[in-house]
């Protein structure tokens, strides 16, 4: 009796996290699906390839995917050597110090940090005080700013999932450090490093706060001709066209639109980053 | 030669450490600098003054009067402990309509003068006038803005003149509302995800479910700012039949969906770190599957299931776009689920790029900066502290 | 890395061999209205470049302040601590009138209430009315929906209608116009203020009154330009006069009739 009533208990404990598992799919499809139902017929060439006209009511979004795409380069630009030399730094070279152990809970610490704070420091540094504006360079530079702990901390957790062991061997053998660095323990952690840098990449796209206050334009056909000019971004452009314009019901299509395509950019390094894990983990 | 090269790649590496410490600390630094400046501006307006007749007894009022004299709302000076006389309140712009442009001379000159004319004429009067163009009357003594004003005040209204109100309260207690109500939300849905995941599902399930999560993980908060924004917000609003569809309880439910990933990941991985004989040994004393999983694994990783929930906490205070698009953000100290609320994050989103960069407003937000952090900073140490403590409670 | 710095010394050369931009910033009514003016000038002109960008009519105007933007577009009058620190600053300033804006108060299309007078609309946005039958509606509560701080929609609404009273504490506070509307539209108790531009059929405009009921006038354009309607703003332009050279074009471009009539498109009043 007692166990016929475990089993029932157990019964119901499974079958409720298995449909608490079914709402959390359910939710995530209905959001996709709700973005690429409205979205899917906004998208033709013309919509990824033009700027937008009359009044944000029509043509595409073709300079907010500039935009993005110049936010990408440049914050990697920031983030990934600055990120991956910086953990090579302390997780090869420095021992377990003071001054490391403090770096470590900085970097830990700041990749729970909000991306609204980076913003306000974003403006207040390199907006204000170094005075570049509005600025892709500015923009850059807070976005870099934004996934630096997350490259540092991906790139620490490749380096330390290599055992030690290949690293005494390599400097038994009379390597030096940095040979080691560069001919043994690089190369094996570069698989992790690449899915982190394209996750980062991934959540650069998406962020909007961080760009309020540093480069973004509501309206600018043209293509940027230096770092020093602002730029249109896709996910600033939604938040615009979500909220403002003359004509709500004209503009919707395009924020569905919007929505579909920074989607899309997301899935992509998502799928792109699992495939290159599932791609290494063969070798 | 080798050598050589060898210390410059290393003197790079270790220039490269310093540097993100240094931006790090930066970061700190400028934040908190720019933060607490905001107690070294006085109460009225910058530039301004208050004015009243030499005669009036009152010396110095609070911020908070200041902005109910001009309110209407106090309107004897007996109530601010002065004589027995009706309130005057007088703005700059009104001399446009009692003078016409001549009279003020050609670079203002004459304007003192002719603001003194007023204020003589006017027994009950408070002028709020700039300070390049004071006339000759009792100026009433400006403090600084008290860290009571902003901590303990009620009211956020950082444009009012004469006297900004910059009371934290209204925003902070949106913020911990909105959070606390998501993470209620998404406790019992992350944990039996998380269950689900770790002890129950197949292979094959994990492989779907996985990368599923990811990608709500990945979504751009102001994708879902906007779906809440066209969908949740009409449909709680028509369901529900409430009076505001901007509600904290839309802006929870957003918070609850975009934290579900990080509470799930971080549950799931602690609890498969429960040692495989310890199951074991559970299900080898007769302890059917689901006994195990609440007496066992969940106490073993327990540790790690709340340094999740702290996390997931932390992510819902700090999230600004889906915030602001859904919750109506009225600066108000909120008494249900169904009221409009105000958050840090959405505040400073909304009002950094009107506020003049060094002014009272500006370092306000800096200020609402500086708790944001110390708030985030705390849960971090909260949740590291948390999870490092070894499992015991096994029972 | 080398290359990297190479690229960015190549891009940093070439950005100061280029021409400068006009960067146009600040309030949200206006944005649309400058939004169209670029994107027609520009078509006329491609070797301009015209920014856009909004933020509020504050942001504007504190930019121009510190000179990261070239136009000010502002849908109040600059203010007098404004002007003064522009000339603090040894500059001047100049203002162009390029079209007006009638504010429209809009609720739900199903309230009954029509006609309010400044008083009422005062009460409602202090605070101190909040039940639609005290002003001849059904038993609801009034949900006042109003615009962030910044906007000069808030502080011209602020001016003209509170009479320098501050809103009621915890007002719902939108972003943009566009949320207005659509909030409005949604919400049975709802009031709100937008320019005449915004307005569709999915809410209705309130007539006003500023003479304490004595004629109650619908907003129009035609109403708005004899005078009739009384929440009647300028929508401005304000530049440094050391920039006059580079911004005149657009400006000029702007005002003329072919700019005015873009004007009208867009839903504001020509001059």
């Amino acid at each position: 009796m007692a166990i016929m009533q475990k089993k029932t208990e157990q019964k119901i404990a499974f079958t409720f996290f298995r449909s608490l598992s079914l709402v959390v799919v359910a939710i995530l499809f209905w959001i996709l699906g709700f973005i690429i139902y409205n979205g899917a017929g906004v998208i033709d060439w013309e919509f990824l390839t033009t700027a937008p006209s009359d009044g944000m009511t029509g043509g595409g979004i073709f300079p907010a995917i500039a935009g993005t795409l110049y936010l990408i380069l440049g914050s990697s630009m920031v983030a990934f050597p600055l990120g991956i030399l910086s953990a090579v730094y302390t997780s090869e070279y420095a021992g377990n110090g003071y001054i490391i152990r403090f770096i470590r809970i900085m970097t830990n610490n700041l990749s729970g940090i909000p991306s609204i704070i980076f913003g306000l420091f974003g403006m207040a540094l390199f907006v204000n005080t170094l005075e570049f504006g509005d600025s892709i360079i500015a923009g850059s530079f807070t976005l870099g700013l934004l996934t630096l702990p997350l490259v540092i901390r991906t790139t620490e957790e490749a380096l330390r999932a290599i055992p030690d062991t290949f690293r005494i061997g390599s400097l038994a053998l009379g390597a030096t450090q940095l040979q080691t660095i560069r001919r043994i323990t690089m190369p094996m952690a570069f698989p992790n490093i690449i899915t982190g840098l394209i996750l980062s990449i991934g959540r650069v796209s998406g962020e909007t706060a961080p760009i309020l206050f540093t480069v973004a334009a509501y309206f600018l056909p043209k293509l940027p001709q230096s770092i020093f000019d602002q730029v249109m971004a896709l996910p600033y452009h939604l938040y615009v066209i979500a909220t403002s314009g003359t004509d709500l019901e004209a503009t919707r299509p395009i924020a569905y639109g919007t929505a579909l395509v920074l989607i899309i950019i997301v899935l992509l390094m998502n799928l792109l980053a699992s495939f290159l894990r599932k791609k290494f983990r063969k070798l | 030669m080798k050598r050589i090269f060898e210390r410059i790649i290393e003197f790079a590496l270790i220039v490269c450490g310093t540097i993100t410490t240094l931006v790090i600390l930066l970061m700190v630094i400028f934040l908190f600098k720019e933060g607490t400046g905001f107690f070294r501006n006085s109460m009225v307006e910058k530039g301004y003054a208050l004015c009243v007749q030499e005669e009036n007894p009152v010396d110095e009022l609070t911020s908070a009067q200041i902005k109910q004299i001009f309110d209407y709302e106090i309107e004897n000076w007996n109530e601010l402990g002065g004589n027995n006389e009706a309130i005057t309140p007088f703005r700059l712009e009104e001399i446009f309509n009692r003078y016409p442009e001549e009279e003020w001379g050609e670079n203002y000159e004459l304007l003192p003068g002719k603001l003194e004319e007023i204020i003589n004429e006017t027994p009950g009067i408070i002028a709020f006038l700039p300070v390049q163009y004071l006339p000759k009357a009792k100026i009433l003594h400006d403090e600084h803005l008290l860290p009571d004003d902003f901590f303990a005040g009620s009211e956020w209204i950082p444009t009012a003149t004469p006297a900004p109100q910059f009371g934290l309260l209204p925003l902070l207690m949106g913020t911990l509302w909105v959070s606390f109500f998501a993470i209620l939300i998404a406790l019992p849905l992350g944990l039996g995800v998380a269950i689900y995941l770790s002890e129950l599902a197949g292979a094959r399930m994990r492989q779907f479910l996985k990368p599923a999560i990811e990608l709500l993980a990945g979504i751009p908060s102001v994708v879902y700012g906007f779906f809440g924004l066209v969908v949740l917000v009409p449909l709680l609003q028509k369901s529900l039949h409430l009076p505001v569809g901007e509600t904290a309880l839309a802006g929870s439910l957003i918070l609850a969906v975009m934290a579900l990933p990080t509470i799930i990941t971080l549950a799931e991985d602690a609890m498969r770190n429960t040692p495989q004989a310890i199951r074991e040994a559970s299900l080898g004393l007769g302890a059917n599957h689901w006994q195990t999983i609440y007496r066992v694994v969940i106490p073993y990783s327990i540790s790690g299931i709340s340094a999740a929930v702290v996390l997931g906490i932390g992510r819902a205070i700090g999230e600004t776009m889906a915030v602001l698009m859904v919750t109506g953000n009225a600066a108000v100290i909120p008494h249900s689920l169904f009221d409009p609320v105000r958050t840090i994050p959405a505040t400073i989103a909304a009002e950094l790029g009107e506020a003049p960069a060094g002014g009272a407003h500006y370092q306000a937000l800096f200020l609402l900066g500086c708790i944001l952090f110390i708030i985030t900073m705390l849960i971090s140490i909260t949740a590291e502290f948390i999870s490092k403590r070894q499992p015991n409670g096994l029972g | 890395m080398t290359k990297q710095f190479i690229l960015s010394t190549v891009i940093l050369l070439t950005s100061l061999t280029s021409m400068e931009a006009q960067k146009i910033k600040g309030s949200d009514t206006v944005l649309p209205l400058s939004q169209k003016e670029a994107e027609n000038y520009m078509k006329e002109h491609p070797s301009q470049t015209v920014v856009v960008t909004g933020g509020g009519s504050g942001v504007g105007l504190s930019a121009l302040i510190e000179g990261t933007t070239d136009i000010a577009q502002s849908s109040r009058k600059i203010k007098f601590d404004e002007r003064q620190k522009i000339q603090a600053g040894g500059q001047t300033i100049q203002e162009v009138i390029i079209a007006y804006d009638a504010l429209v108060i809009i609720v739900h299309p199903q309230n009954r209430v029509a006609n309010l007078t400044r008083e009422q609309l005062e009460g409602i946005f202090t605070g101190k009315i909040t039940n639609w039958k005290e002003v001849g509606g059904d038993d609801l509560k009034i949900v006042p929906y109003s615009r962030e701080t910044s906007s000069g929609t808030y502080e011209f609404f602020k001016e003209s209608v509170l009479k320098n009273r501050n809103y009621k504490s915890g007002i719902l506070s939108m972003p943009a116009t566009g949320a207005i509307v659509q909030s409005v539209s949604q919400t049975r108790g709802a009031i709100g203020y937008i320019g005449l531009a915004y307005i569709n059929k999915h809410v209705k405009a309130i007539h006003v009154s500023y003479d304490k009921g004595k004629t109650f006038t619908a907003p129009s354009i035609v109403a708005a330009k004899n005078g009739k309607y009384p929440v009647v703003r300028p929508l401005l332009y304000y530049y440094l006069t050391k920039s006059e050279k580079q911004v005149r074009p657009f400006i000029n471009y702007v005002l003329s009739p072919e700019g005015q009539k873009t004007v009208s498109a867009t839903g504001f009043i020509p001059l």
